[in-house]
């Protein structure tokens, strides 16, 4: 057993030596370039916690901040609770279940700014596909701006990606197939309707991968570029932007890599509550159920 | 045994992952020639596209044995601004780097844009070839870091038949410009198309013609990187541009990219676009302009005789050594030399950079609209720069996100001008 658990460790070497290097020496990096003044061309000057402090002084970093956080909440819990419902409902494989399945996945195998493009045109206020069928429904001349009307910005980006879970889909349904069937049985010979099968043994059961998806869906959420920059670049005004374009406009349009890399600190940390919260809420990991 | 092949396997992982990925940098390539670095956005369906690979084509020809160029496809401008950006704070430019979009003060700023004086100097021929208009416009501080790639002109583009339709002309004058804008909207057409999306381009351009045509703004246009945005032509050049964008233009020009824009005009939806002359060539192609398009666009400089005018910022030779310092300048020569020029002009309507490329009969023939730009260049009482040579990277990108906020309503001209302000002191 000693011997082993030796082996395992030597085996762990590389990946860990790998991890160092990339992600350990950047992040050392990141802190301690946000802890500048720097700006491309320039050196790096001392100032501490200057950038920190002037962040939260910025109306747009704190419009990206307050926007990122409701979409990491709204992607770890409308977005999972979809994708389980697709699975609960396709677990019971009817004759549709796998045609579903391969339609669901469609728009998650799709590239996000291909997805973002298709959006663009799909809501174009002049030809696009909604605004031409809403004209037919209602009978009367309609145009609305979708991602550019302030109003309608926020939930029309929203929907470029919440309602497409199928990548949790997939997880629940082989989670699902991993459940042992004589508890089924056994809960069938006590009586139980679906809908009490689904509540008081399926879902539970289903603790730990839904946890996992909840912190996949909630994460994703800060690395969300594509789909802004290919629909609304964070406007109209601040309405849609979030960290990820923030830091990516402070960086290569503001030419301040200080600034974009203290945003980028915030991030991780909004990450690693993120990640610690769910962690805490699902005790994923812990008694099964 | 075992333990030994354990220890011996995992150490080649673990060395093989720090070594991998590697790359030398060679100075000549394997057949003995002097690797010249370029990367490029003029590919795919760029409009200059077959103009930039006839010239690097043509350089690797001559110069096969001695030089080869190494070419970098970027899908964009922006991706190339972005790239460069990148490539100055590591401090690795390549050999050969356009300077647009504030590279080229980037690549002055850390020390690895090359001065290009000495290089000038030991050659009067190529010099006469580019100019000292050119040469004048790319000089810093006494010294010259990039040698121009284009002369724009820029004005605006009309749909005759729809001016007909109003019975209008186009403008002398600014009050006339929006008058002929409500006779073309009472006719029955969208009169303007405009973009708020990417860098506000078609949006930009008569905003910053309203604001170049009077000599305070003449001045302002003209000026590098202003910090103050605060004066009253930027204020009536914003006002009017809320106006155009509320009541005379198409109803996606709100976050639209220069592709919608100019695909109105090209199918005929709208009568009016503010654009350069390379847009030309689109207006015989097919595949992009409708029958109702084609030799029926006519060219004017806009209201009380303004146009823009300006020389390209050029290439920079930003290698290290000095045997690609020689070989980078050499291919800036051959790219922006008289040929270089005429292939501009007959693949991509570039306008050369001095009179001394002439255009032929045939071309002229062909292209009516580039000979009546120049034309009208001479009676041009107003030039100035784009807003994009102009200002800041970050004001356009306030800009951009600004003005659907403006339209609607939701912000003052004046709210706007200070958002502009405090983008403009963010930029470094």
């Amino acid at each position: 057993m000693k011997q082993n658990k030796t082996v395992q460790y030597l085996f762990l070497v590389p990946g860990l030596i790998l991890f160092a290097l990339i992600f350990g020496f950047s992040i050392i990096l990141l802190v301690s370039t946000s802890l500048t003044d720097w700006t491309i061309g320039s050196d790096r000057v001392f100032v501490g916690l200057k950038n920190y402090i002037n962040l939260m002084h910025e109306t747009s970093f704190l419009s990206s901040l307050k926007n990122t956080i409701i979409w990491i909440v709204l992607q770890s819990t409308v977005h999972v609770a979809i994708g389980t419902s697709v699975a609960l409902i396709l677990m019971r494989k009817k004759f549709y279940w796998k045609f579903v399945r391969t339609v669901y996945m469609i728009p998650n195998i799709v590239s996000a700014a291909a997805v973002g493009m298709m959006f663009s045109i799909i809501l174009n206020p002049e030809f696009g596909a909604v605004n031409n069928f809403l004209k037919i429904f209602l009978g009367h001349d309609f145009s609305q701006n979708w991602f550019m009307d302030k109003s309608t910005a926020f939930g029309s980006v929203t929907f470029t990606w919440l309602p497409y879970a199928a990548t949790i889909t997939i997880l629940v349904l082989a989670e699902i197939s991993a459940i042992d069937s004589s508890i089924y049985e056994a809960a069938k010979l006590d009586g139980v309707t679906g809908f009490q099968e689904v509540i008081y043994i399926t879902l539970p059961l289903l603790k730990n991968i839904i946890g996992t998806c909840a912190i996949l869906g909630g994460t994703s959420m800060l690395q969300k570029l594509d789909i802004i920059m290919m629909t609304t670049q964070g406007g109209p005004r601040d309405t849609t932007m979030n960290l990820p374009y923030y830091i990516y406009k402070t960086a290569l349009t503001n030419n301040d890599f200080g600034m974009a890399n203290a945003s980028g600190v915030y991030l991780i940390i909004l990450g690693s509550i993120t990640v610690f919260a769910i962690n805490k809420l699902f005790h994923i990991g812990k008694d099964k159920g | 045994m075992k333990k030994l092949a354990v220890l011996m396997l995992t150490t080649l992982c673990a060395v093989s992952s720090i070594f991998a990925g590697g790359q030398s940098e060679d100075v000549t390539n394997k057949s003995g020639e002097t690797v010249i670095t370029y990367p490029t956005y003029r590919v795919g369906s760029h409009l200059y596209a077959k103009a930039e690979s006839t010239l690097i084509n043509g350089f690797n020809e001559k110069y096969a044995g001695t030089y080869k160029v190494e070419v970098e496809e970027l899908p964009s401008d922006q991706s190339y601004v972005e790239k460069m950006k990148v490539l100055a704070s590591a401090d690795s430019l390549p050999d050969v780097v356009e300077g647009k979009n504030g590279v080229l003060e980037l690549a002055i700023k850390t020390g690895r844009a090359i001065d290009l004086t000495a290089y000038l100097e030991a050659d009067p021929e190529f010099v006469a070839e580019i100019g000292s208009a050119a040469i004048k416009a790319n000089t810093i501080d006494g010294k010259i870091y990039s040698i121009s790639n284009a002369n724009s002109l820029i004005g605006y583009f009309y749909n005759k038949k729809h001016f007909e339709d109003a019975g209008i002309t186009p403008a002398k004058t600014w009050p006339e410009f929006m008058s002929n804008l409500q006779a073309l909207k009472e006719a029955g057409h969208t009169p303007i198309s405009m973009m708020t999306g990417e860098n506000c381009w078609t949006t930009n351009l008569l905003f910053a013609a309203y604001v170049g045509t009077s000599e305070e703004g003449e001045t302002f246009m003209n000026t590098k990187y202003p910090t103050d945005y605060d004066n009253q032509r930027v204020r009536e050049g914003l006002e009017m541009i809320q106006t155009i964008l509320q009541n005379y233009t198409t109803k996606d020009a709100i976050g639209a990219k220069y592709d919608i824009a100019a695909n109105h005009f090209l199918q005929g939806t709208t009568s009016i676009i503010c654009n350069g002359p390379w847009m030309a060539g689109d207006f015989t192609n097919e595949a992009k302009a409708s029958a109702d398009i084609m030799n029926n666009v006519g060219i004017a400089m806009y209201p009380d005789n303004g146009m823009f005018a300006e020389y390209g910022h050029g290439y920079m030779v930003c290698s290290e050594d000095k045997v690609h310092q020689d070989a980078a300048w050499d291919f800036i020569k051959y790219k922006t030399n008289a040929a270089a020029q005429l292939v501009m002009l007959e693949q991509g309507n570039v306008l050369p950079l001095t009179g001394n490329v002439k255009m032929s009969d045939e071309y002229k023939a062909a292209n009516p609209l580039l000979s009546e730009l120049i034309t009208l260049s001479k009676d041009a009482e107003y030039e100035f720069i784009t807003l994009d040579t102009n200002s800041y990277a970050s004001v356009i990108d306030e800009m951009s996100r600004d003005y659907p906020a403006l339209a609607s309503g939701d912000i003052t001209v004046d709210e706007m001008i200070q958002d502009m302000n405090a983008a403009a002191l963010r930029s470094k």
